[in-house]
């Protein structure tokens, strides 16, 4: 299962892929939009984790182009910000959201449930 | 007992009659509501008494003027026609003693019979008469008729007699008899032909003098009697005196026309005198005529009216307090009622402002807060995977505890931030349609009240065409009252506040709040936006009304700017759009 993960928090992002990748979970990470674009581009993926709130390109509208791509591409959202209402335009699509600070077990639960 | 009595009164108080609840003291308009009671009472009890008492005084005093001027006419009227009686009387014994003189000459007078005769005949036309007597130049008496023998007596040293003979005429005191009934003496002075002269002279009784006066006495209030000009009392009084003794009041002074006067501080009440001293046309007597009225006795039906004008106006006076009382009671609760619940709902507002700006501040600290929350969960869960996944540490239980620690702090970190963010999606926005001319006048009608006491005039003026205008009419309606209790604040009694509502371009509302108050300095401008900046005094405001302000206008994506000049005044302006589209928040959140 490959894993692209995508947030302007380059810290968080580099803490999270290695995490994920030491649970033998292949994972990528990128910090803008426009980068999450071309990887996509270049490379199959099976899951998009991203941030919703990001400069340039925003979450949702990374989304959308996303499926644009790839309609068979899953996707998690994250925020930062608690408001459940911020995900309604692109949830729809996404597979689920998860707010910041997130529990990197639940995270787990949700890409076995996509693999599985 | 006492206790339960002043609990029962006060089931009675009205409920202003407790002060006003210090918190609601910044909201309300007046906060001693027992004082404005009881000013209220005093000045409609004073203008509806006050003329009430005046015009009744003013009657009394006409009533008692026009009473006593009747009472001395009256009495007046008494004494003139009593003095021409007693008058006559005199007048009419001098003009017999002269008739006699000039009929019978001083020959037939000293007869001894002829005068027993004559006296005998003037008994019988005149009656009253005692005895007659002839009395010569040196005072002696030459002829005498009557009960007693007084021949050969010299009068030559008594005061009559000198009296007499440089008068022509005498009248005496009246005085006690050898009989012991008052006598007046009456003598004419006569000349014979040779040239001397003598005096006849007669004593009279006075029982028809006192019959006479006795007529004229009218009710048991009245007395009417004669004092000589020493005050000695002459004829029977009722009531001031026996007779020959001086008389209890004070003697009037000499007129020569018939007076009367009111004396007010006699021991037995106020009187009415009236008085005439009596001369005759050819001589004067001592005589003074009294005529003495109570008036207390006289004033019988009119004490009965006045009676009833007190009562009547008694009872006046303790309705008008009663209905005056009950009145402003009325209105006064009425006020403190209106007072109180504009006080409640500003408080309430005033409240809800703070819950709001703590929401912003809460969504504020947990937006900033979660990212690096994030970042220290992702590092310390990292740690946490080198020891147990790499196993490298996997024995080293205590470091294992203390990263444990850090993840467990985060989560809790994480709680708070979540339920401080599930706080102000209460504040979010509920889009619906808005009045907004009705809106605008809502909000003024809080201040409608405080615009009369403080003379303030409000201008509104909403253009027609805005219609349609969608927004949260909650937040937009804060904003306003917000605005206008600014502009309130800043004014002074006397000045103009305008709203004004206009379409600007196609799809924004732009609405304007200027008033011509204190204003602001340019250097506190660029500030008043941010919370907890405030010019008001402490405890006077928190800073946040125009920091909550600006939240909303931006939550409702509208624009707010500010023009002031100092003393001169203050004008907002809020643009808001007129449709209010999802997107716009969508971006908003992604942007932040």
């Amino acid at each position: 299962m490959k894993v692209l993960l995508v947030d302007d928090e380059s810290k968080f992002a580099v803490m999270l892929s290695k995490r994920l990748n030491l649970r033998g979970i292949d994972t990528d990470y990128v910090h803008t939009g426009k980068d999450a674009l071309e990887m996509v581009g270049q490379n199959r993926y099976d899951v998009v984790i991203l941030d919703v709130k990001m400069p340039g390109i925003s979450g949702i509208e990374l989304q959308r182009r996303l499926m644009d791509m790839d309609p068979a591409l899953k996707t998690i959202l994250l925020t930062g910000h608690g408001s459940h209402d911020d995900f309604k335009a692109g949830s729809a699509e996404a597979v689920c959201y998860l707010s910041k600070p997130l529990k990197i077990e639940k995270l787990l639960q949700i890409l076995h449930q996509i693999e599985g | 007992m006492i206790a339960k009595f002043r609990r029962a009164l006060r089931a009675f108080q009205p409920k202003f009659y407790r002060s006003v609840s210090a918190h609601y003291n910044p909201y309300v308009t007046f906060t001693n509501y027992r004082r404005i009671w009881l000013i209220g009472i005093f000045l409609l009890i004073a203008t509806a008494l006050l003329p009430l008492l005046v015009v009744t005084a003013f009657h009394y005093q006409l009533i008692q003027n026009s009473i006593d001027s009747e009472l001395i006419l009256r009495t007046e009227r008494v004494a003139s026609n009593a003095r021409r009686a007693v008058t006559f009387f005199l007048e009419e014994g001098l003009d017999a003693l002269r008739f006699t003189v000039n009929e019978f000459g001083y020959g037939r007078l000293t007869d001894p019979d002829h005068l027993q005769e004559i006296l005998r005949n003037l008994k019988l036309g005149f009656g009253g008469l005692t005895d007659l007597s002839v009395i010569s130049q040196q005072g002696l008496q030459i002829a005498y008729a009557g009960p007693f023998k007084l021949e050969g007596r010299d009068y030559s040293d008594q005061q009559w007699f000198i009296q007499c003979r440089k008068q022509n005429l005498y009248i005496s005191d009246i005085f006690r008899g050898y009989r012991d009934v008052p006598h007046v003496i009456i003598a004419v002075k006569a000349f014979r032909n040779d040239g001397s002269y003598f005096i006849f002279r007669a004593t009279l009784e006075t029982e028809r003098l006192i019959q006479i006066l006795d007529s004229y006495k009218s009710g048991a209030y009245a007395d009417i009697f004669i004092v000589n000009r020493q005050g000695f009392i002459q004829t029977p009084s009722a009531h001031y005196g026996d007779i020959f003794e001086k008389m209890s009041l004070p003697l009037p002074s000499y007129s020569s026309r018939t007076e009367a006067v009111i004396y007010n501080d006699i021991g037995s009440g106020p009187i009415i005198t009236g008085y005439a001293y009596i001369s005759t046309q050819l001589a004067h007597t001592p005589f003074i005529l009294m005529v003495v009225k109570q008036k207390q006795g006289m004033l019988g039906p009119w004490q009965e009216l006045r009676s009833k004008i007190t009562w009547f106006v008694g009872c006046g006076i303790l309705i008008v307090i009663l209905v005056m009382t009950l009145t402003c009671t009325y209105m006064v609760n009425r006020l403190y009622q209106a007072d109180t619940a504009k006080a409640e709902t500003m408080a309430l507002m005033e409240q809800n402002n703070q819950l709001v700006s703590m929401g912003q501040l809460a969504a504020g600290v947990a937006h900033e807060i979660n990212n690096p929350l994030a970042l220290i969960n992702e590092t310390a869960g990292y740690i946490k995977d080198l020891f147990v996944i790499k196993h490298q540490y996997k024995d080293d239980k205590e470091l294992l505890e203390n990263i444990d620690a850090i993840i467990d702090a985060v989560d809790r970190c994480g709680t708070i931030t979540k339920q401080l963010l599930g706080f102000t999606r209460k504040f979010d926005p509920k889009i619906q349609q808005v009045d907004l001319a009705r809106l605008i006048s809502e909000v003024l009608a809080f201040h409608k009240k405080e615009a009369e006491y403080r003379n303030i005039e409000v201008y509104v003026d909403v253009e027609g065409d805005i219609s349609g205008l969608e927004t949260d009419q909650g937040k937009l309606q804060q904003i306003l009252v917000n605005l206008v209790n600014n502009a309130f604040q800043a004014m002074d009694d006397g000045c103009i506040l305008e709203v004004r509502a206009a379409a600007e371009e196609a799809d924004r509302v732009r609405l304007t709040i200027s008033d011509n108050g204190c204003g602001m300095p340019e250097d506190t401008l660029p500030k008043i936006f941010e919370p907890f900046f405030t010019t008001k005094e402490k405890d006077q405001g928190t800073g946040l009304g125009l920091a909550i302000t600006y939240g909303l206008v931006t939550k409702l994506h509208g624009k707010i700017a500010v023009e002031s000049r100092e003393n001169e005044g203050t004008t907002f302006v809020v643009t808001l759009p007129k449709q209010f589209k999802e997107e716009m928040r969508e971006n908003e959140s992604s942007s932040g």
